[in-house]
Order: C-alpha cells, then sequence, then structure tokens
C-alpha cells in the first residue's frame, strides 16, 4: 500500500500523512526562525513603522554587552550544577522506588507531581518558602543559614534557582530512568550475583553501563531546559537581587521587551541558539560513545 | 484504496479551509468593524477594543463602564481586554498591532506615548482638551487622553505619626533632611519602626531615583535628561541627586527592614504601615488598594521626600505627580466609525455624570480634569489632590525614561539599598545607563 507505483501518488500519500506536521513545523519554527535571523540586521523597537538597516551593527553590539556574557556565564554555571543535581537526584529517586519497598508506587506519583506544576506556579510557591517559611524556620532555631530571605542574597538566590529546578525535574527524570531500569536483563544480574559481585560492583560494572540512553535522553532534556529556563526565574528573583540572577533568555526578552531593542535582542537570542544547539550535540556525540549492548 | 485516499484528501481540505476562514474571519470582523447589527438600533453596532494596562484592579469596572456606555450609545460596543501579569503595555500593543488588530483605544504607561505618534489620532479638536489641568502635548499635539494622575512620595500612617508627635501633623513641618531624620527619632522613641523601604526595583528605580531628575532647579526634566544622555550632566556632581541619596541614607539607617532589605516586598511594606507596624513606607497614591487589604479604615497621607536641608526650596515641599497612564485612539488599524466611536467613550467619562462616577468613585483615580469636581474617597488621593491644587508638585520624571529604566537602574538602587555598592557606583552606572539609552 506503501509503495505505490506512480512517483505523484507516492509523494501524494508521503504528503497526507507528514503534510500537516510539515505545514505546522514551517510556520511555528521554521519561518519564525528565519525571520529572527532577518530581523538581526535592523534596528526596530516593536512599534515603530520604520525599520532602518545597520547591517552587523547588532552583532558588534552583542560582543559589546557586558551583561548579555555575563548572564550566559551564569546560565553555564546554573545548567552545570542543575544538571549535575538532577540526574543525581532522579537516579537516586529511582533506584529507591524500583527498589521494592513499600509503597513505591505511590512515591513514584509523588516525587513525579512538581513536574505537573507550571514553572510560573512553582515559582510564587517557592518564592513564599523562601521569604516567609525558612525565614520563621530561620528565626526560631537560630539558624543563620535561613535566618534572612535567600533570595534578597545574590548567592543563595542563585542556589534557590537551583534547588527548585531540581525539586522540579528530578521526578521527570526519574520516571525515564525507571524505565531504564525495568529494562536492565534480570539474567546477567542474576549471573553477576552467583558470580560473587557485590551491589556496587554490580552498579558500576553492569547498571550503569546499560543505563546509558537513559542517561543520553535526561543529560539532553535537563540541558536544554537548563538553558532555555525563564519561569521560574522569573517568578522567583525575577532577575534580582539586583539583577545577579538574571538568566540568558531574560537578558534577551529584556532587550527586546523591555528596552524595545528587537534587533539585538534577536542577534543575543541568537548567539544563544548557538551555545545550546553546540552544547547538546557534543554531548549527544560524546554520550553516543558511551553505549553497550546488553 | 481510491475511495479511502479521496475520502482523506477531503478531509484534509475541509480543515484546511476551515483553518484559513478562522484567520480569514477575525481579520474581516476588526476591519469591517462587526457586521452584526443589533436588532434594537437601526444603526451598525460599531465594535471596538479597549487595552486596559492598569491591571485587574480596573478591568471588572472598565467593563462595567463599558456597559453603562452602552445603554447610552446602544450601537456602540465595547470590549475590554487586558495585558497581562507583568507584560509591558508597549510588547502587547505591538502584538495587537502586528496581527492587524490594534485595539481603538489603547491605555499607554506616559512614556511610551511618543513611540505611537504616528499610529496615534490627533485628539486637539477634542472638547476635554480645553477642561485639562495640564498640557498634554507631543510635538504641538495633543495625542493622548490623560486617565489618572498619581503621585508618591513617603506615605504615613496618620494614627501613628500623630501619636509620636503629640498632637495633629502638619507634613508641612517635614521640608529638609534633618527635620526628617527627627520625625523618625521621634517615631522610634514611641516603639514603632520609622519606615520600611519596599524593595521594588520600579519603586526605586523609576520612582525615587527619578525624584533626583525631577528636583532639578529648573524643574526641565526633559532638559536635564538630554543633558544626561549628551554626556553634559554629570550626575555624581549633582546637588539635587547629592541630597536625594543623603536622605536615603537616612532612610535607610531607620529602615525597619534593613537586616534583610531585598526581602521587603510590596505587599509587606503596605501591611507594615497599614497595621501600625511602621510608620511610613515610600511609594504612590495606587498603595491604598494594599494598604485597605490589611486596615479597611485606616487614614494615610503624603510627606514629600527631601532632598537637601534648605528649607525653602521648592522641591523638599512637593510631591511627585503626573499623568501616568495615558489613553491613545488608534488611527491605523481601526476604521473611521470606530475611530469616533471611541472619542466618545473617552467625551463620556469626562462629561456624562456616569463617567464620572466611573472615573472617580468607581476606580478611585485623581482626575486630570477641571471640570470634574467630585472628590476622591481614599485619603491618599485626597493628599495628593491638595499637592497638587496648592502647586506643591514637581514632575513625576518617571514619564520620561526609557522603557528598561526601572529594571536596570532599580537593580542598581537595590545593590545601593543592601548596602553592596556606595554611591560613587550607583552615580557611574546611572551616567552609563544614559550614555546608551535610546
Amino acid at each position: 500500500m506503501i509503495s505505490e507505483k506512480h512517483r505523484g501518488k507516492r509523494i501524494g500519500n508521503q504528503l497526507l500523512f507528514t503534510g500537516p506536521a510539515i505545514l505546522i513545523f514551517l510556520a511555528v519554527i521554521l519561518v519564525p526562525f528565519v525571520y529572527g535571523i532577518y530581523m538581526t540586521f535592523f534596528q526596530w523597537d516593536g512599534v515603530s513603522s520604520t525599520m532602518p538597516f545597520v547591517g552587523k551593527d547588532n552583532y558588534v553590539a552583542v560582543f559589546q554587552d557586558g551583561k548579555f556574557w555575563q548572564s550566559i556565564w551564569l546560565t553555564i554555571k546554573y545548567v552545570f550544577f542543575m544538571v549535575i543535581l538532577v540526574n543525581g537526584v532522579a537516579f537516586l529517586l529511582a533506584s529507591l522506588v524500583t527498589a521494592g519497598i513499600r509503597g513505591q508506587h505511590f512515591f513514584r506519583t509523588a516525587f513525579f507531581t512538581p513536574n505537573l506544576i507550571g514553572g510560573l506556579v512553582l515559582g510564587f510557591i517557592w518564592q513564599f518558602v523562601f521569604h516567609n517559611v525558612a525565614v520563621n524556620f530561620g528565626e526560631k532555631f537560630g539558624s543563620s543559614l535561613f535566618a534572612t530571605s535567600w533570595l534578597g542574597d545574590e548567592h543563595k538566590a542563585f542556589w534557590a534557582i537551583v534547588i527548585v529546578s531540581v525539586w522540579q525535574y528530578a521526578g521527570y527524570m526519574m520516571v525515564i530512568f525507571v524505565a531504564g531500569l525495568m529494562n536492565v536483563p534480570k539474567d546477567i544480574i542474576e549471573a553477576s550475583t552467583i558470580d560473587g559481585a557485590n551491589a556496587w560492583l554490580r552498579m558500576r560494572k553492569m547498571i550503569l553501563p546499560l543505563m546509558v540512553p537513559s542517561f543520553i535522553v535526561t543529560i539532553f532534556l535537563s540541558l536544554q531546559r537548563g538553558f532555555m529556563v525563564y519561569d521560574v526565574n522569573f517568578s522567583l528573583t525575577k532577575g534580582g537581587p539586583y539583577g545577579s540572577t538574571t538568566m540568558a533568555s531574560m537578558h534577551v526578552y529584556d532587550k527586546a521587551f523591555r528596552s524595545y531593542d528587537y534587533g539585538l535582542g534577536q542577534a543575543e537570542a541568537f548567539v544563544l541558539f548557538f551555545v545550546v544547539a553546540l552544547a547538546t550535540v557534543l554531548q549527544v556525540y560524546f554520550s553516543k560513545k558511551l553505549e553497550v549492548e546488553a | 484504496m481510491k475511495k479511502f485516499n479521496r475520502a482523506l484528501v477531503l478531509m484534509m481540505t475541509l480543515a484546511l479551509v476551515i483553518v484559513a476562514a478562522a484567520c480569514g474571519n477575525s481579520n474581516n470582523e476588526n476591519a469591517s468593524g462587526g457586521s452584526a447589527s443589533a436588532s434594537s438600533a437601526n444603526a451598525k453596532e460599531v465594535k471596538i477594543t479597549f487595552l486596559n494596562s492598569k491591571g485587574a484592579d480596573i478591568q471588572a469596572k472598565l467593563e462595567a463602564a463599558a456597559a453603562t456606555f452602552k445603554k447610552a450609545n446602544p450601537n456602540i460596543a465595547i470590549s475590554i481586554i487586558s495585558t497581562g501579569d507583568g507584560q509591558s503595555p508597549v510588547e502587547m500593543a505591538s502584538t495587537l498591532y502586528a496581527s492587524g488588530t490594534a485595539p481603538a483605544l489603547i491605555m499607554l504607561d506616559a512614556g511610551d506615548i511618543s513611540k505611537f505618534q504616528d499610529k496615534a489620532a490627533d485628539l486637539s479638536n477634542e472638547k476635554w482638551v480645553a477642561d485639562m489641568a495640564q498640557p498634554n502635548q507631543i510635538a504641538g499635539k495633543t495625542l493622548a487622553f490623560p486617565f489618572s494622575i498619581e503621585g508618591y512620595g513617603l506615605i504615613y500612617n496618620k494614627a501613628v505619626v500623630d501619636k509620636a508627635v503629640g498632637g495633629t501633623f502638619d507634613p508641612a513641618a517635614i521640608n529638609t533632611t534633618s527635620s526628617l531624620e527627627e520625625l523618625f527619632n521621634k517615631i522610634q522613641a514611641t516603639g514603632v519602626n520609622p519606615l520600611l523601604i519596599g524593595s521594588m526595583d520600579w519603586s526605586l528605580g523609576n520612582h525615587f531615583l527619578a525624584l533626583a531628575y525631577a528636583a532639578q532647579p529648573d524643574g526641565d526634566v526633559v532638559n536635564y535628561l538630554n543633558g544626561l544622555k549628551a554626556g553634559t550632566e554629570k550626575i555624581a556632581d549633582n546637588t539635587a541627586f547629592q541630597g536625594l541619596m543623603n536622605t536615603f541614607d537616612v532612610m535607610k539607617k531607620y529602615n525597619a527592614g534593613k537586616k534583610d532589605p531585598l526581602a521587603v516586598t510590596y505587599e509587606k511594606s503596605a501591611a507594615a504601615v497599614a497595621k501600625g507596624e511602621a510608620a511610613m513606607t515610600f511609594n504612590g497614591n495606587w498603595m491604598y488598594l494594599e494598604l485597605q487589604k490589611s486596615n479597611p479604615t485606616g487614614e494615610f497621607g503624603f510627606i514629600p521626600v527631601p532632598v537637601g536641608n534648605q528649607a525653602g526650596d521648592k522641591a523638599n515641599s512637593a510631591i511627585a505627580i503626573g499623568a501616568t497612564k495615558q489613553v491613545i485612539v488608534d488611527k491605523t488599524q481601526n476604521s473611521e466609525a470606530q475611530q469616533a466611536a471611541a472619542k466618545k467613550f473617552l467625551e463620556w467619562i469626562v462629561y456624562d455624570a456616569e463617567g464620572q462616577d466611573f472615573l472617580v468613585n468607581q476606580v478611585g483615580v485623581i482626575p486630570a480634569f477641571k471640570n470634574i469636581t467630585l472628590q476622591p474617597k481614599d485619603s491618599l488621593a485626597v493628599s495628593i489632590k491638595a499637592y497638587n491644587d496648592a502647586g506643591k508638585s514637581i514632575a513625576f520624571a518617571g514619564n520620561y525614561v526609557p522603557g528598561d529604566h526601572w529594571k536596570v537602574l532599580g537593580a542598581s538602587m537595590q545593590k545601593y539599598l543592601a548596602g553592596k555598592s556606595d554611591v560613587a557606583e550607583l552615580a557611574s552606572d546611572i551616567q552609563n545607563y544614559w550614555k546608551t539609552a535610546k
């Protein structure tokens, strides 16, 4: 049925199934992307009816915008800690809820739940936790760590964002790890146990190598989400205190929609796109090499 | 097989047609000004949209006003849309312009009007222009309708401060930085925190810092800002700026939140003043709604922020007052009939008894028009009106700054508030900001 003789018919059949998807992809991804690149060569405030051509000026401005590179560096720092912590915590949780403890199905659901709350709402909830709950706790028990709001200090505010992101994504990655762990063949584990391998050895030599495909997926997802972080950043700290936690996406948004400089904002978004693309491609390339067959 | 194929193609085509039709339809509706004709009226109904950027507080009241207006003008239907939380009016308006569905009435922040110069209808010939308290012109034309006048300063809780001074407190007594410090001392002696400074960047950047721009000897904000842009004015050497920061240092010294200054939110500062836990905070008359939540019957007033120790200085006893929200009528994507309907609605607000009631009693704004004699109900608005009527006002300089001013320099002010920078660093931040400002 698929192998139609006539070429036209074959293409028609293929278009029938892929056409709608291609159309939507073109309309909402490709066209805006290309138009975005086009816009980087113009100066526009979003309202004006004239859009003067400025050539490479916007790109020159990107390299002169110190705050932008600061925000990129902060984002990279954030991604580094977030990826390690999210995957570490998620793997621990996954091992825990597949170990056969009582009520593990309940725990799976519970750990996954934060992911069902939108980033904005989550940010507001945690803002309350850091501003009020933690401070009250700190005052009551005389803990100097919590005596002042974390969101009022630039270093602690950064960690606040990391903590909230870990809390949000760990459950989601856990689900992927659970699927991976269930697919580890029981026979080889059994065989290694008989051969006298202890739990640590089994984990290191058997389970972890077989879990590489899961790790590729989770690290890819957390990398990409980390670089694109905006909602938690916005609702938790709004880039504050005094602009110290402004991540790259927020900086780009501010340039376009607060400074009304669409061209520069687009150019910075394009640079950010390169950074993210580079990081994820490298990650997938290198981790593919680690994959093994059971 | 063939039949199956044909049916699918038919379905796909149908789906496409529906999508295309849906897109086309919404465009059509807007361009022609609505085709549905009201059965009760003979004339065709004109549909217009009003973009509200004053938030959810007044959304319901605007909708009610539109309904009241429709009773008197059955062939004009106004639908009210609102900007999202945290979204700037320009952002929303530019989205609507890009999609070809610009509202007939667009409420903008005063500083953004000039961006819309080529899109805003000329309102110079409207009846209400003659009744405006202050002229409101850009390049010789009245392009915007001043929706509300707002002002800011040190908001104080009357009961608390009266008790501290032993009698009825007169805010005119505070006209120097040192007299303000004296008052802080007196309040502290009664066991109440003298003040709680809110750490919001918009408040510190566009309101507090902007006082320095407004308190220039000649009072010409635009001129001074042009000087900053050109680099001919040095903010660090400016007397008004130095005086303002001295006052800020005093405020910081008595700030009840100084242990953790950046954790003081808008809500927190309002609640503290309303409950009498702090005598004052720095904010504007819009805070009344928030104050009311904690203390519905409380009486509040404004004390000017002194910018020096010269008692006779006008800026020391004046409140920053200006028309912060302004409405333009779009002439590029709305038909003549729609523009006429929009102008009619603006006129209704100013001259109709119900319109005035909506503006003053329902929304609680201080009207920018001399012919409206209704007195505002809340004590903060009364206080602003008293300063305005007495001529004790300086410019609302936040109306003249670019859209990212509050965020960029608000952050610098927060840093200063937290004690992480000094006046020299703040001044250089300001100087650098204006050097690159567009």
